[in-house]
């Protein structure tokens, strides 16, 4: 409904009356950096990942900062613990658990500098495995959605992200490199063309059913993609993992998706901040944010072949892409040094020519696929 | 008919008879005696014979009493100071009204005597009309008017008098015109039906009658004892559309009340509006002591108030939404509004159920004269409106009706608009009738309806529907009643169709049926009683989600409906207690019942109140009374004149509401619920001290008044983090109470005549609010007071028009605030694959200053009287200067970076144009 009232002002937008510019805050800071918690208590054959780490200023340049050195160990309510450890800074896993679905499970957290936080004990939640994933075809690009029920309709509110992965190529084929000293016909482990392209989903995507008879997800969306995309211009590959939630935690993820990802038209709620379900000991006022829910994550892989999409889609290609003919002379300066922007493609010669006269050639942003993407095929590709 | 006469004239002269006879003597005693005693009296005593009319004489009353005199005496006396005359013939007595038989022949009839002066007589002016029994329609100034029964001896002391103030063109009564008695300080202003009821000394005065937009006007009576008076003034039809706040030009400096503006539709015709169409809300906001959260919004808060802490009144008919299109347009149609009172502070005690404010609209009488019209085109919407006599004199009809034809507009968009509709209409209709001069009727009824698709998707509808009638009664002049039921209706419905397994539908929807009476009592020119009761019964279905299609699986989820009663018992007096000071107190009693059927939740006290706590949920029957919230509110003010033309005026009022909107957003939105004050909710209650200064100068054509005041707010609602509204069968569990105070200086400098005419007002002002409800779980802010959504400190807004000529005025309208408060996001972090933000404290931060110019030129045609057409053009440009206002601003994550922007609604200058047609 919200979304509708942004329309409504995307329509006053192109009514030309109102107008939407930047606007840049007056510096503010904050007088703390808060902990941030990020995971999921996963009681599935997965391992459990807890992300930690610090707000930073809005003026500040870093993206986050990772909290390091922490001792982190999920606990139920008989005493037994289970710890995490340190994989990569800030990065907390451990061996896949096996919980027990009618427990309630924590999260104990001790930082570096001697703090102590707990989570609230989490009732554990059962995800039903995601029936399908499909997609529709709309005007102007794909729409991916989910469908998932729970016969036992204990379920009812649903988080997901996804991963996704595509193939893609560069704009031109290139059939030469450099060696340093001379442009030679490049090996199979040098072919730039092909490559693959990931991403992770950046937002809250959430799904209820409390208010249908059953606990049924029917086409919830997931995510769009633009027919221009290059993501669908070979084959598209979406894993999408699904979260059963609380009611607690759903509206945690609902008011942080409210506050960070639907502000802006005048019948949004007003920015409220919302605890999450860890607290420090010591001080129950501190903030942190996150919330810590425990369930068995399932998840699902699709492809969607370019050959089952609409024929007229057409991908725009992210740069704008020229050729050049590089005579020989210039070849030396422009083409052999390790490192050129400048890609040879192919050889060229002149009418009656006999030899090389150069080579038409590209930038590397047009040639070369790996600035985007990585040539080596992932395992599940098919 | 008057040759008759003179026949008979010439018969009496004939006999004419040298009646010199002894005079006899005789004694009588009459008091308040009637013509047919008086005459059988004499006959018996005198044996004369009396020819009269009695029809003529049946207002005469003689009060006599006298011992051994000539019968010629008797009547000297008894006929003394009346038109009343009499003449002895012999035996016989001839008794005439306005005119005098001469008993001798006209001088000079047999060839007369140069010199001899003939008898003046009193020139016959309505032989055959009854006026005594007719009130009189005073139109002419120079006629003398005799008033009440008449006399031969004035009685010292005072006498009422009464009646209606009407334009003689249209029938219509002119509200809060003021008449006063020339050369003294007796004086009083007409009601809202025109009425007026005065006190004063009897015999021969003179009446100055002055109203807004009409020619002053005077009126000579003569006073016998109390009767009624209608007077008929003409409308000023040279004036062009003048600035005038007040019907009286005194009225801000006289009056006993605090904070009361009112506007008449001219004022608010002239103020430049967005699409060109006089809006009354906008102009509303020009005034001090008004904000809003900005353009388009349909709120507006009063001196710290909430936007649902108003009291909208369409001619006594609560309004809910008062606006179509998300506020782009309000929803009284600016050619049936007469005028609009919103109370600040001194508060009507006969008015109650909001804490801030009461906005007063009224519409316009029909004209009870002839059929007139009148019709506008604009840009996006058109109006029309037809009123006129149905019984001439007595009933009359008004009709307006407006219309958007906005598609066309939609139809240019791009592809991804062009299925969307926006439409809405409004239709008024009142009818008044005059039953007799004690008795008249009013029915009013509004309906609106707005409806809009965006993208197709989801549609929305809201409708507002009010029906009332008015029943007023006079008992006396001094004593007069006004009956009103009515029942007002609000719903809104949205509804989906795209996906066929979610697709639903949501209705909410409330009703409220009135009654009440109202009693006015002038008891003398010093004292004046109100008193009255009166009572709403609410329904409110505050949801109904219902599967929309066959292949739906949406579960119906019904909110049960809600029901109360409201009631309220008040008496207000009004008393002069030196010619300087005047006092005014009022206590108005309010009850509140909620009523079954419903089930209610009850929770552990001294615990939050979330569903883990719930200990008990009862079922109530069908009207069994589940809880009772009652109450005094005091509504009292002081005044006291300091020399001619100032005055200081205090006052305090306390106020109850029981009813709340839920709403979380920053504007209210047209799909914002209402809900009822039950066992889990309390009423909000707030009081307010104000005090004034005012001071008129240059012929009471400036008018220079500060206010201040301190409010405090107990009980409004607030909300708690990711608290669901909608469709939510224990709202109790999403809501905490939350105190608020206000307090402010308002200045308001006004010029009300003159080329140049208009006003100019600063208002400081702040509200806080603070949650420390021990027992709300999260507070806001830690529970420390934060600044509400619409503390602005500063306001600043000029009115002004300029009449270049009777066919040309330029309006300029000017008007700077603070910017809102808002809350900003202060830290920023990583979390579920995008970069987000941690915001402030609530409201520490403000969004940019807000500044807009308007400008506006009204040109009207010439100004021939009679022609069959009037037609006139408004043009002009709204945000003339461009400036990009910040509604809001607001960050937002895109592909995992943090921007900042800001919103701006009228961003652009906005040129509109206007035509209306009168005929």
């Amino acid at each position: 409904m919200k979304s509708k009232m942004l329309l409504l002002w995307l329509f006053i937008l192109s009514l030309n009356l109102s107008c939407k510019k930047p606007y840049n805050p007056p510096a503010v800071n904050a007088p703390n950096s808060y902990l941030v918690v990020e995971g999921v208590i996963n009681g599935n054959s997965d391992s459990t990942i807890i992300k930690l780490s610090r707000t930073v200023n809005l003026s500040q340049n870093t993206k986050s900062s990772a909290e390091t050195k922490a001792k982190l160990n999920v606990e139920d309510m008989s005493g037994n613990s289970y710890p995490l450890n340190e994989a990569s800074s800030g990065k907390y896993t451990c061996a896949p658990l096996n919980l027990d679905s009618t427990k309630k499970y924590r999260l104990h957290i001790q930082t570096n500098n001697g703090k102590t936080y707990f989570s609230d004990y989490v009732q554990f939640t059962s995800t039903p495995a995601i029936d399908s994933v499909g997609y529709h075809v709309t005007s102007n690009g794909l729409q991916i959605y989910a469908n998932t029920h729970n016969p036992k309709n204990n379920t009812r509110y649903y988080r997901w992200d996804f991963a996704e992965t595509w193939k893609f190529h560069s704009k031109y084929y290139s059939g030469y490199v450099t060696n340093g000293t001379a442009i030679v016909q490049r090996r199979a482990d040098q072919m730039f063309y092909y490559c693959f392209g990931s991403d992770i989903s950046s937002n809250i995507i959430l799904g209820s059913s409390e208010k249908l008879q059953q606990d049924v997800i029917y086409q919830n969306p997931i995510t769009t993609i633009l027919s221009t995309s290059e993501k669908i211009e070979m084959k598209y590959s979406i894993l999408l993992k699904q979260y059963g939630l609380t009611k607690d935690a759903y509206l945690y993820w609902q008011n942080l998706q409210k506050n960070t990802e639907q502000l802006g038209s005048i019948f949004d709620a007003q920015p409220s901040t919302s605890s999450g379900n860890i607290h420090n000991t010591a001080d129950p006022t501190e903030p942190v944010i996150g919330f810590i829910s425990a369930t068995n994550v399932k998840s699902k892989r699709v492809f969607i072949s370019n050959d089952a999409l609409p024929p007229s889609w057409q991908p725009a290609y992210p740069y704008n892409c020229g050729m050049d003919s590089i005579k020989v002379k210039d070849v030396a300066a422009l083409l052999i040094p390790i490192g050129s922007t400048f890609i040879p493609m192919n050889p060229f010669s002149y009418p009656k020519s006999t030899m090389i006269d150069g080579y038409i050639s590209s930038s590397i942003e047009c040639t070369d696929c790996t600035i985007r993407g990585t040539v080596k095929q992932p395992v599940f590709w098919k | 008919m008057k040759k008759c006469y003179l026949v008979f004239f010439l018969l009496i002269l004939i006999k004419v008879a040298f009646a010199q006879q002894p005079p006899k003597t005789f004694s009588v005693n009459f008091h308040g005696a009637n013509i047919e005693q008086f005459v059988a009296e004499l006959e018996l005593k005198s044996g004369y014979h009396f020819y009269y009319n009695p029809v003529q004489f049946d207002s005469l009353k003689i009060t006599l009493e006298v011992v051994n005199v000539p019968l010629q005496t008797i009547l000297d006396r008894s006929f003394r100071n009346t038109n009343f005359h009499y003449a002895i013939v012999e035996q016989q007595v001839f008794l005439t009204k306005g005119r005098e038989i001469q008993t001798t022949l006209a001088a000079g009839f047999f060839k007369g005597k140069a010199g001899d002066v003939p008898h003046e007589t009193i020139p016959i002016t309505d032989y055959t009309n009854d006026q005594d029994k007719k009130i009189p329609e005073a139109t002419t100034e120079n006629k003398l008017y005799e008033i009440g029964i008449k006399t031969n001896e004035i009685k010292s002391g005072t006498a009422t008098l009464a009646g209606y103030v009407k334009d003689i063109k249209s029938g219509e009564a002119v509200i809060g015109a003021s008449i006063r008695v020339v050369d003294s300080k007796i004086g009083i202003a007409t009601d809202q039906f025109g009425y007026y009821s005065l006190t004063l000394p009897r015999g021969r005065q003179t009446l100055s009658i002055r109203g807004l937009g009409m020619r002053d006007t005077r009126r000579q009576i003569m006073l016998y004892s109390n009767g009624k008076l209608n007077i008929e003034m003409q409308e000023q039809i040279t004036s062009l559309k003048e600035v005038r706040i007040s019907a009286e030009k005194v009225a801000n400096v006289r009056s006993g009340e605090l904070g009361v503006n009112r506007l008449d539709i001219k004022a608010i015709k002239q103020v430049p509006a967005v699409f060109g169409e006089a809006d009354v809300l906008r102009v509303i906001l020009t005034l001090p002591g008004v904000q809003s959260v900005g353009e388009a919004t349909t709120g507006f808060n009063v001196r710290g108030g909430a936007a649902d802490q108003n009291l909208i009144l369409l001619n006594d008919a609560t309004i809910y939404n008062p606006a179509h299109f998300f506020g782009f347009f309000s929803a009284f149609n600016p050619d049936i509004v007469k005028d609009v009172q919103l109370y600040k502070s001194s508060i009507p005690e006969k008015y109650g159920g909001r804490l801030s404010s009461v906005l007063d609209v009224t519409d316009r009488e029909g004209n009870k004269k002839k059929f007139t019209g009148s019709a506008g085109i604009g840009l996006l919407t058109s109006r029309l409106n037809i009123e006129g006599p149905i019984i001439k004199d007595k009933t009359s009809f008004i009709f307006g009706g407006r219309t958007t034809y906005s598609d066309w507009l939609l139809k240019l968009l791009p592809e991804d608009y062009k299925h969307s509709q926006a439409s809405f209409y409004d239709l008024n209709l009142d009818i008044s009738h005059q039953i007799n001069d004690r008795n008249n009727i009013y029915i009013t009824s509004y309906l609106s309806n707005d409806k809009f698709k965006l993208n197709s998707d989801t549609a929305y509808a809201y409708s507002n529907s009010n029906v009332n009638i008015k029943w007023k009664h006079n008992f006396s002049n001094k004593f007069y009643s006004v009956f009103t039921a009515g029942n007002d209706h609000y719903q809104y419905n949205t509804s989906s169709s795209d996906n066929p397994v979610n697709a639903y539908k949501l209705g909410f929807d409330i009703n409220q049926t009135n009654f009440k009476a109202d009693f006015t009592y002038y008891v003398n020119p010093k004292n004046t009683i109100d008193f009255g009761l009166g009572s709403i019964l609410y329904k409110l279905n505050p949801g109904d989600f219902e599967p929309n299609g066959s292949k739906s699986l949406v579960v119906p989820n019904v909110v049960p409906a809600e029901r109360a009663l409201e009631s309220a018992l008040y008496l207000g007096d009004k008393y002069d207690i030196t010619p300087d000071l005047l006092v005014s107190f009022g206590l108005r009693y309010s009850l509140y019942n909620y009523l079954g059927p419903q089930t209610v939740n009850y929770y552990a006290p001294n615990l939050p109140r979330e569903s883990v706590n719930l200990i008990d949920s009862t079922t109530y029957k069908k009207n069994q009374v589940i809880n009772t919230y009652h109450g005094p509110e005091i509504r009292a003010s002081v005044r006291y004149n300091l020399g001619d033309n100032s005055s200081i005026k205090a006052g305090y009022n306390t106020l109850r509401q029981y009813i709340h909107l839920l709403s979380n957003t920053t504007a209210i939105s047209p799909t914002d619920v209402w809900k009822l004050s039950d066992p889990n909710i309390k009423p909000q209650y707030g009081d307010q001290v104000s005090l004034g200064l005012y001071h008129n100068a240059k012929a009471n054509t400036i008018e220079l008044s500060v206010e201040v005041y301190y409010k405090r707010l107990k009980d409004y609602l607030d909300y708690k983090s990711g608290a669901t509204l909608v469709l939510n069968h224990h709202v109790e569990t999403d809501v905490v109470n939350t105190q608020g105070k206000a307090y402010g200086a308002e200045f308001l400098l006004r010029k009300t005549a003159g080329k140049l005419n208009g006003w100019m007002s600063y208002t400081y002002s702040r509200t806080f609010l603070k949650q420390d409800d021990p027992n709300a779980g999260d507070l806001i802010n830690k529970g420390n007071y934060y600044p509400a959504n619409f503390d602005k400190p500063h306001d600043f807004n000029f009115t002004g028009n300029y009449r270049l000529s009777h066919r040309f005025s330029f309006s300029l309208n000017a008007t700077y605030s603070t910017g809102r408060p808002i809350t900003l996001p202060i830290a920023k972090y990583n979390y579920a694959g995008a970069e987000r933000v941690y915001y402030s404290d609530r409201n520490q931060y403000r969004i940019p200053d807000y500044f807009r110019m308007d400008f506006s030129m009204n040109i009207e045609g010439n100004h021939k009287v009679h022609q069959r057409t009037h037609n006139s053009w408004t043009i002009g440009v709204y945000n003339l200067t461009g400036r990009q206002n910040a509604y809001s601003t607001y960050f937002t994550e895109q592909g995992g970076a943090i921007n900042g922007y800001q919103l701006s609604i009228f961003a652009k200058p906005i040129p509109f144009v206007n035509y209306n047609i009168r005929f």
